[in-house]
């Protein structure tokens, strides 16, 4: 009991139901909620009436309504909880067989680097890859004090992303040109694809946030001038996913290391 | 994407199956309750932090900490949604009470503060938990429904409340507790 209390008007201590009721709104202090949770875990009935606030209260929370759900921070959970954040699936490859990515992989190379630097985005309000850049560089920066932007295009050239590669490091920082989430639920999902080769996924990416992508020891060797880099829509669920199934939202090759 | 928008219909019972799925340790089940409570509870730990960064951090407390204690869920207390909620409301405040102190610009509370008058349209949606509880915090005395709101909503302490108020703590409580109480008293069966 705070000395505090002795002073408050009504002069008598707070009952067990109002104590729990002060838990549940979240008015106590540091050491006042260690103090409650000492006693949920040891008093059944007080648990039970933290359990019967929760139950009154929760329905407020319906204002809060929904955000959009970060990717990177289910990539965060991952590597939190041990997981892998990529898996090799060497018998999965049927888009091998469609000739897609093999044309995709041409079409990015057509698709020169400074296009994007020269087009004008078409409808305004899309920042330019040239405003972008800037991107913050990854803390762990070693000899290298500068390092080779590639835009990943979407087909009407705009950029969508820009990727920073460390092929030393086995790291790529993605810096989104920010976009609202798919309309389908879909999460941006970032393969590396060797110059006449099949896609290998790096994991999900965000569409608003910078974040560095760690790129297992064994891909780090496509990492180099040749191989592309491409986006596409997919389920976030069993990301990184075998093979891609949805649509190529952008892609670009990487060039300059 | 699916949004369990309505906790009393079929998004809520398919979000208690996930969650009781997941403490199997079914990892699939997993990202899917994040696709579809993740955009809840990260609007919530943002209302309550209003830090992108912080909110971002408890949210991945929460996902981590869910599949270690998933088991602890008990559909026959709460639904899924709620235990999640409450799950992602107390590590926030915990990170809340962890800091120092917000300045006071930052507590918004009594005249400032919208005293949840719903639009017809919301009243219309609303099921009848929510309606008893709107109904109940409508019967409050305004004074009481505000530090309510700005204690369960927006994360203010007791301290906090008393310092914008400019009103002693024991006042601030006692009127808090009252409130609860009459809430109680309201919402009883």
């Amino acid at each position: 009991m705070n000395i505090r209390d002795l002073h408050h008007e009504d002069g008598q201590p707070p009952s067990a139901d109002q104590q729990a009721g002060e838990y549940v709104l979240g008015v106590l202090d540091a050491a006042q909620r260690r103090e409650a949770e000492q006693r949920i875990s040891s008093d059944a009935a007080f648990a039970r009436l933290v359990d019967q606030w929760e139950q009154r209260l929760a329905p407020l929370l319906e204002e809060v309504g929904s955000a959009p759900v970060p990717a990177h921070v289910w990539l965060r959970v991952r590597r939190e909880l041990g997981w892998a954040t990529f898996d090799t699936a060497p018998n999965a490859r049927p888009w091998q067989r469609t000739g897609f990515w093999q044309g995709a992989t041409a079409l990015a190379a057509a698709l020169a680097l400074v296009a994007v630097f020269t087009r004008p985005a078409p409808d305004a309000p899309v920042p330019t890859p040239v405003a972008v850049t800037p991107a913050p560089t990854p803390a762990v920066e070693p000899e290298q004090a500068t390092r080779p932007v590639t835009p990943l295009l979407h087909d009407d050239g705009r950029a969508g992303w820009l990727a920073s590669v460390d092929a030393t490091l086995g790291k790529v920082l993605m810096v989104p040109v920010p976009s609202a989430p798919d309309a389908q639920g879909r999460a941006p999902e970032l393969w590396v694809i060797p110059a006449g080769g099949a896609p290998v996924s790096l994991g999900l990416v965000s569409n608003d946030r910078a974040h560095t992508v760690d790129v297992p020891a064994a891909l780090r060797s496509a990492l180099v001038n040749g191989s592309v880099l491409a986006i596409t829509l997919e389920p976030s669920a069993g990301a990184p996913h075998p093979a891609p199934s949805g649509p190529v939202v952008a892609k670009g090759d990487i060039a300059n290391l | 994407m699916p949004q369990p928008d309505a906790p009393d219909g079929a998004d809520a019972r398919r979000l208690d199956a996930l969650l009781e799925q997941v403490a199997t340790q079914d990892r699939d089940a997993f990202e899917a309750l994040y696709q579809q409570a993740g955009g809840r509870l990260f609007a919530i730990c943002l209302r309550l932090l209003r830090d992108r960064g912080e909110a971002e951090d408890v949210l991945q407390e929460v996902f981590v900490t869910v599949w270690h204690k998933a088991s602890r869920f008990d559909p026959g207390k709460a639904s899924a949604m709620t235990w999640l909620s409450m799950l992602a409301r107390n590590r926030s405040i915990d990170r809340l009470r962890a800091a120092p102190p917000r300045a006071l610009d930052d507590v918004s509370i009594a005249e400032e503060l919208p005293d949840g008058d719903l639009q017809p349209a919301q009243l219309a949606e609303r099921n009848d938990e929510d309606a008893r509880l709107q109904d109940c915090m409508q019967a409050l005395e305004p004074r009481r429904r505000s530090l309510i709101r700005a204690a369960f909503l927006d994360g203010a302490s007791h301290d906090e409340l008393a310092r914008r108020l400019a009103t002693p703590l024991g006042t601030v409580k006692s009127w808090i507790r009252r409130g609860l109480t009459q809430l109680r008293v309201c919402l009883e069966p």
